[in-house]
């Protein structure tokens, strides 16, 4: 069977990290989305796991696409994708311990997140390696680019800190927007989190409405 | 039987290949992470009781309810015995909540206590972590008698230091619940048996 020829890996690229990115415009992987970006830490580590895994997942499938028969097929992505987040869990948890116990239950979740099997499923069964891996990376960095931007939103208004990987909390509001309590709590619950998501989601589909104006004016 | 071989050689390949690469690496992690435990551990530990320098383990006859049950005797640079920490376990809301709880050289009055490891809902039942001074819960415990079970109360009683009514989050957080009964363990199934490894 030949390449999907639609496009260069370039462009497949560019397409998981904007015009099909899985969180603002597939609107896959809520859970984790909401879940964890809480923190900038907690977006990143997650954005980064989750990237291993479909980064590895795309590249077996697509080496072995030839030898996967039809019927068994979800059990083979399933099996692939539940041993790397498994590596990728005990990798946290020996190396970014504490980070591994913010996240907690969401890095096995990751198994789930529907968009590592969408790109199995869509692309990788189909595509040779290349293409796969060029799917495979842009849809990671979407992911993290749509989690880092909750994230920072989110820990700003509701802690007064950005905290990077491996550093200490940064912080970016004068010392009287946590010391009186008055930081955002509501934005590192919940409830926050969907009118983040929503906010974002919104203004990403108006950029996307304009460009499309735009191109066929 | 070779229809399933035909079928399945793949998926159960695949299989082997994958067991062996989380075997190995879970026996290249597994040091790391058992220290990285520890390490969570001795700084619980030295958060809640003042003073310690080294601690040796002491065998106990009855355990908790989780067997990750372990009891500390704490010493100071001398050798003196400080207090002691007792790692403790129980069911949580959402899972198992660990904490370690700093009992005085007595035995007769908590030091402190601190969940060490816990996945409970963030901003509600994660307040039993000690954060800082916004989460009052767990500070609460400092200094309380070790002498009858705590009960949980709705109503502000955290500075009610002589009584053993500990202030709930909110009403409604069933952690605050669940941290109270595994003091309460502490303090009735292991705190007696303590006199004798004085």
């Amino acid at each position: 069977m030949a390449d999907e020829d639609n496009g260069s890996n370039l462009q497949q690229f560019k397409e998981g990290v904007l015009s099909n990115n899985p969180v603002l415009v597939q609107l896959l992987g809520m859970c984790p989305t909401l879940a964890v970006t809480n923190s900038v830490e907690n977006a990143l580590v997650m954005g980064a796991a989750a990237t291993f895994v479909v980064v590895m997942s795309n590249l077996i499938t697509s080496a072995l696409r030839n030898l996967i028969k039809p019927h068994v097929r979800i059990l083979i992505f399933t099996l692939t994708i539940a041993t790397f987040v498994t590596i990728a869990d005990l990798t946290l948890k020996a190396f970014m311990y504490k980070v591994s116990l913010q996240l907690g239950a969401f890095i096995p979740l990751i198994i789930v997140n529907c968009m590592i099997i969408c790109r199995a499923e869509v692309v990788a069964i189909k595509n040779g390696v290349g293409r796969s891996l060029a799917d495979a990376f842009g849809i990671g960095i979407g992911f993290t680019l749509a989690l880092l931007i909750l994230g920072v939103v989110r820990e700003w208004l509701g802690s007064g800190t950005i905290t990077f990987p491996f550093a200490d909390p940064i912080s970016v509001m004068p010392a009287a927007f946590t010391a009186n309590g008055h930081n955002w709590i509501i934005m590192i619950l919940p409830p926050g989190a969907f009118l983040t998501l929503g906010v974002v989601v919104g203004i990403s589909n108006q950029i996307r409405a304009r460009r499309e104006k735009g191109g066929a004016a | 039987m070779k229809k399933f071989v035909d079928e399945s050689w793949l998926v159960l390949a695949m299989g082997v290949v994958f067991a062996a690469l989380l075997a190995a690496t879970h026996t290249g992690l597994n040091d790391r992470i058992k220290a990285n435990e520890v390490e969570a551990l001795n700084q619980a530990i030295e958060e809640v009781v003042p003073g310690v320098e080294t601690k040796e383990q002491i065998e106990i006859e009855e355990t908790g309810a989780g067997d990750e049950t372990a009891v500390y005797k704490c010493l100071d640079a001398d050798g003196n015995l400080v207090g002691w920490a007792v790692q403790a376990a129980g069911p949580g809301f959402i899972d198992k909540i660990t904490l370690v709880a700093g009992l005085s050289r007595e035995g007769d009055r908590l030091t402190g206590i601190k969940p060490i490891k816990h996945t409970e809902t963030p901003g509600l039942g994660n307040k039993i972590d000690v954060k800082d001074e916004l989460n009052f819960y767990p500070l609460q415990y400092a200094g309380r008698s070790t002498a009858a079970p705590f009960e949980l109360f709705k109503e502000r009683v955290r500075d009610a230091k002589d009584t053993n009514r500990i202030e709930a989050i909110t009403g409604a957080t069933y952690s605050s619940q669940y941290v109270m009964e595994i003091v309460n363990d502490v303090i009735t199934r292991i705190r007696p048996q303590l006199a004798e490894h004085r």
